[in-house]
């Protein structure tokens, strides 16, 4: 179950991101979705499922952006990576803890990328990426991981109270 | 999912150690290698990128053609399309009539022939915030490559820097990172125009005694390969000159609608450097390849 659901997350996320994804921004930013599925994962399922997602997801990322081929295959492995590592420090999930940690690991990764991208512009348009940029998208991926994490952990309570199948992401954890 | 020992992590992590050197130390060859891992991938991934943009673009047409007020967004847009081919025959006459100008005494006056391009959809935006980029639908297949121009009717739209089989992504030049060499139409000072953070476009190394003012057009200057002379990139909104510096500098309102882009044009001929200088600026959108 968990494979067919991470290659469809795989197969389906990256178009996603590319264009309907756009009526979702606010400003000009977008949530990055790959992103926050490769810090869930690794949150909930553990380090190594989270780099592997993460690499997946970056790896694809990378062909369909304007920067360096391996921008977004590092960032995003080692997001999901550094997420599940964290995990082991939390003692109760929560959505606070999605919270923090997805706003956490979304501004190192946005860290990254305003390193990556730096040209002769100045003091000026590097503070502009700074606040216009890397704060607004840690903060719009911190909300929409934490919504995402708020729905499937209340259809999870739902199923275990119900006796259902658990066949979601963290139930093996 | 995985069942890890500690041997196969610690292999696992120093496979991924050498990795990240490998891409830190060998950026050129990382590059190729990592290209020609995606390419198979990126073909996947452009059916349901084909499907949702097909479904992207269905919801825009609703969206623009029936909820916001039908026919007078029809109007509008009908308008706009003509204002935006016009001023494109404003700026081809212009650019011809100053290029005729200087060279009245010639007699061998060439015409250049127009450039030889491939029309495409816009399918998707970049894929993450800080790249102000779009995908095409159409890539190596069609005979687009690397380091090719982007054009619209309007203007200049920015430069493919990634290509798979079926698709390729465009920098567009309101990204900090593009440059192309610009000429004030009516100076004929050059410069270079590269975008800003703030998702302008600016005019930089104008040379000082230069004067440029607002509404002077910009034009490319035909000396990087990518664009032929004379193809409009937008109008100058201001020209800034601080104390200390030796060259002024142009704030630009390009002349293609970055936020509306859905068919481009990809320039495939080869341009060096001057082939077109002392030519008739060219339409943009002379195509010459398939429908998008």
């Amino acid at each position: 179950m968990k494979p067919a659901l991470y290659l469809a997350l795989i197969v389906a996320l990256i178009p996603f991101q590319l264009t309907l994804l756009q009526f979702a921004s606010i400003g000009g930013i977008r949530p990055d979705l790959c992103l926050v599925a490769a810090i869930l994962v690794g949150l909930y399922a553990g380090a190594w499922e989270g780099l592997a997602l993460g690499l997946a997801l970056g790896f694809i990322q990378d062909q369909f952006s304007a920067g360096e081929l391996w921008l977004n295959l590092v960032t995003k492995g080692g997001a999901g990576f550094l997420a599940g590592r964290a995990s082991r420090y939390v003692a109760n999930a929560s959505a606070i803890t999605a919270l923090v940690v997805i706003f956490g690991f979304s501004t190192l990764v946005g860290l990254v990328f305003f390193a990556g991208g730096l040209t002769g512009e100045g003091w000026g348009g590097a503070l502009y990426r700074l606040w216009a940029v890397l704060l607004p998208e840690a903060l719009y991926n911190a909300l929409v991981g934490t919504a995402i994490y708020w729905l499937i952990a209340g259809r999870y309570r739902t199923e275990q109270r119900g006796g259902g199948p658990t066949s979601l992401i963290w139930s093996l954890k | 999912m995985f069942r890890v020992t500690t041997g196969t992590r610690r292999v696992t992590l120093i496979l991924l150690a050498l990795l990240l050197s490998v891409l830190v130390l060998l950026p050129q060859q990382s590059r190729g290698l990592l290209q020609s891992l995606g390419q198979p991938i990126a073909q996947i991934v452009a059916l349901p990128l084909g499907v949702l943009s097909a479904i992207n673009r269905s919801l825009h047409e609703v969206w623009e053609g029936y909820v916001a007020l039908r026919h007078v967004h029809q109007e509008n847009q009908r308008l706009h399309k003509e204002i935006q081919y016009l001023q494109g025959q404003v700026n081809e006459l212009q650019e011809s009539a100053a290029v005729s100008q200087r060279l009245a005494g010639l007699l061998a006056f060439k015409q250049n022939v127009g450039p030889e391009t491939v029309a495409a959809q816009v399918i998707g935006r970049d894929s993450t915030n800080w790249y102000r980029g779009v995908v095409l639908n159409k890539g190596e297949r069609d005979g687009i490559h690397t380091e090719m121009g982007v054009i619209t009717q309007a203007g200049v739209v920015g430069r493919v820097v990634k290509t798979t089989p079926v698709s390729s992504v465009v920098l567009l030049i309101t990204d900090p990172n593009n440059a192309v060499t610009g000429l004030i139409q009516r100076t004929r000072d050059e410069g270079i125009v590269s975008g800003t953070s703030q998702g302008g476009v600016r005019m930089k190394y104008i040379p000082l005694l230069s004067n440029a003012r607002e509404r002077d057009i910009v034009v490319t200057s035909g000396l990087t390969g990518e664009f032929p002379k004379g193809l409009m990139i937008g109008s100058i909104t201001r020209v800034e000159k601080a104390a200390d510096d030796l060259f002024q500098s142009a704030e630009i309102l390009p002349a293609a609608d970055f936020s509306k882009l859905e068919e481009v044009l990809v320039i495939l001929s080869p341009y060096p450097p001057g082939a077109a200088d002392g030519a008739p600026a060219q339409p943009a959108a002379s195509e010459k390849g398939s429908a998008p």
